[in-house]
């Protein structure tokens, strides 16, 4: 019986531990996807009406085509996506020991290729890229983000969330500054979401294309009129792993359809 | 840093924090007695006094420009954040007060201060400092060592929000 | 990268109508944007879709730089036998796409 208290009281604590190891409490975790407008919500859900599915589909195409000096495909190895990417894009950025970097999906994508298809690595940004991130993170559509904050990932964390925390550019704003303090306010027109990136690559209607994460954080490093990191820049990888903890538990909507 | 209203460490920001608590009181400058400090900016040099700047930037403001300027989505831009009760603004934003009767709670002087560099009355103010060159870090490569607006600019916005009682 | 997407109901009643929707990977380039150093970036939209349902044409669309980029359309078309639709479309620059669907008519 003292054991099961005991137990009980450590799992509480650990439970605690957690809680206060968020910045957003769970009651308050908001997608970007409930701050926009139903009829663009109603886009996102519908998946024929949803722009980037044109992206996902060229994904799965890219998935069985052989490639590289290997001239293997994706399938060849990993057979069908639904079943063997189902919760990879949810886990990531994730810190690869072999490697000993940390790699978002991007990065794993080109990892593969480089190291397992003997193929050159495809551009950040490039629609091939976006194309076939897309379609695996497809596969964890519904599912909690869910990223590791241990070892080698540690470093990567903390300074992404001093990326978070600190001001930069001539408007001398942090990321904080905005989608934490000002969350569900108005910049002009526009509402301010809590900027997780459980949707992306999604298709922003001002590019009118789909588009990674990095080009997403890059749109407001330009807003606040600082220098901008290139897309897979490391400042850019470990702010994604930031946000990932940051918005742990919310469900991936990829791809998904934003203002 | 845990929210706005975290209590920073240092001295200065300390001591601008019990000007702002003497604000509340209305207590306002008559019984502030800072000593005016300068501070270099690469276009100009700017002198505080208490919570204001009273010395103009440039020449004498002209309203209709500074309404314009008000208006507009680049550079000034402050409907991106404040409302202002005017046919002209159909959308803006809800980050900042309004800007209806800025003329009547702040004198030029104040009103000049918050337009060039708010910082200096809130460390954790999130309005940029349009006329501040210092302290920035990363700034994109074609605005640094630029402020944000002209003095003449600055001059412009401050009589125009004077109008605004 | 030609490519489209074209969803129609995995089986139609003869004699009735049923939804086409069709949705065309397409820049839609206005014509009136700069880039980034000040020149005018050339105006490239498809200028025409057109649909034929066992070779008759059902559908044609002449569109302009005021549709949005990758353009989602839809329309309705009489099932009278199983076959195909087939979507042909062009732009300002010639560039031509075509892609299809099958239709399987009941009844």
């Amino acid at each position: 019986m003292m054991l099961m208290a005991a137990a009980f009281l450590l799992g509480a604590a650990a439970c605690l531990a957690q809680a206060q190891q968020r910045n957003i409490a769970l009651p308050e975790l908001r997608s970007g996807s409930t701050y926009m407008s139903p009829d663009i919500k109603a886009m996102q859900d519908d998946t024929f009406a949803n722009p980037a599915m044109l992206w996902v589909e060229k994904g799965a195409k890219l998935w069985n085509a052989a490639t590289g000096a290997s001239a293997q495909a994706c399938a060849s190895c990993h057979k069908d996506a639904a079943a063997s990417m189902k919760g990879v894009a949810a886990r990531h950025p994730a810190f690869d020991n072999k490697a000993g970097k940390l790699l978002n999906l991007e990065g794993r994508i080109n990892q593969c290729r480089t190291a397992r298809q003997g193929a050159p690595a495809l551009a950040y940004e490039s629609e091939e890229l976006l194309a076939l991130t897309a379609y695996v993170a497809h596969q964890s559509r519904g599912l909690p983000l869910n990223v590791a904050i241990h070892d080698g990932a540690r470093p990567h964390f903390e300074r992404g969330q001093v990326l978070y925390q600190r001001r930069m550019g001539q408007m001398n704003l942090a990321c904080m500054h905005c989608h934490e303090w000002n969350a569900g306010k108005r910049l002009l027109a526009e509402p301010i979401s809590q900027g997780h990136g459980n949707a992306y690559p999604a298709y922003r209607l001002e590019w009118q294309a789909a588009g990674s994460l990095h080009r997403r954080l890059r749109a407001c490093y330009f807003g606040v009129r600082a220098e901008m990191p290139l897309p897979g820049a490391q400042d850019l990888l470990d702010l994604e792993l930031y946000l990932g903890w940051r918005g742990q538990a919310l469900l991936v909507e990829t791809p998904g359809v934003r203002r | 840093m845990s929210g706005p209203n975290a209590p920073t460490g240092n001295r200065f920001s300390l001591h601008k924090r019990v000007l702002q608590r003497l604000l509340q009181r209305q207590l306002l400058a008559a019984i502030w007695c800072a000593m005016p400090y300068t501070v270099a900016a690469q276009a100009a040099e700017i002198a505080v006094l208490g919570d204001g700047i009273a010395q103009p930037l440039a020449e004498p403001g002209d309203a209709r420009r500074g309404r314009a300027l008000l208006l507009s989505r680049d550079p000034a831009n402050c409907v991106l954040c404040h409302g202002l009760n005017d046919p002209a603004v159909r959308f803006s934003g809800n980050l900042a007060p309004p800007l209806d009767g800025a003329g009547s709670r702040l004198t030029a002087a104040q009103l000049r201060l918050r337009v060039a560099d708010s910082s200096r009355l809130n460390p954790d103010t999130i309005m940029p400092a349009y006329f501040k060159t210092e302290g920035l870090r990363e700034v994109a490569s074609s605005y640094r060592g630029k402020p944000v607006l002209t003095p003449q600019q600055v001059e412009d916005l401050v009589v125009y929000l004077s109008t605004l009682r | 990268m030609a490519d489209a997407r074209i969803q129609v109901p995995a089986q139609v009643r003869r004699g009735e109508a049923f939804e086409v929707k069709v949705i065309i990977r397409h820049a839609m380039e206005t014509g009136y944007r700069l880039t980034d150093d000040g020149k005018p970036i050339p105006r490239n939209v498809i200028r025409e879709v057109t649909c034929r349902y066992n070779k008759v044409e059902v559908f044609r669309a002449e569109t302009s730089s005021g549709i949005s980029a990758n353009p989602l359309i839809t329309f309705y078309v009489m099932a009278r036998d199983s076959g195909e639709l087939v979507f042909d479309w062009i732009d300002d620059t010639g560039v031509r796409g075509t892609e299809r669907a099958p239709v399987s008519v009941a009844g």
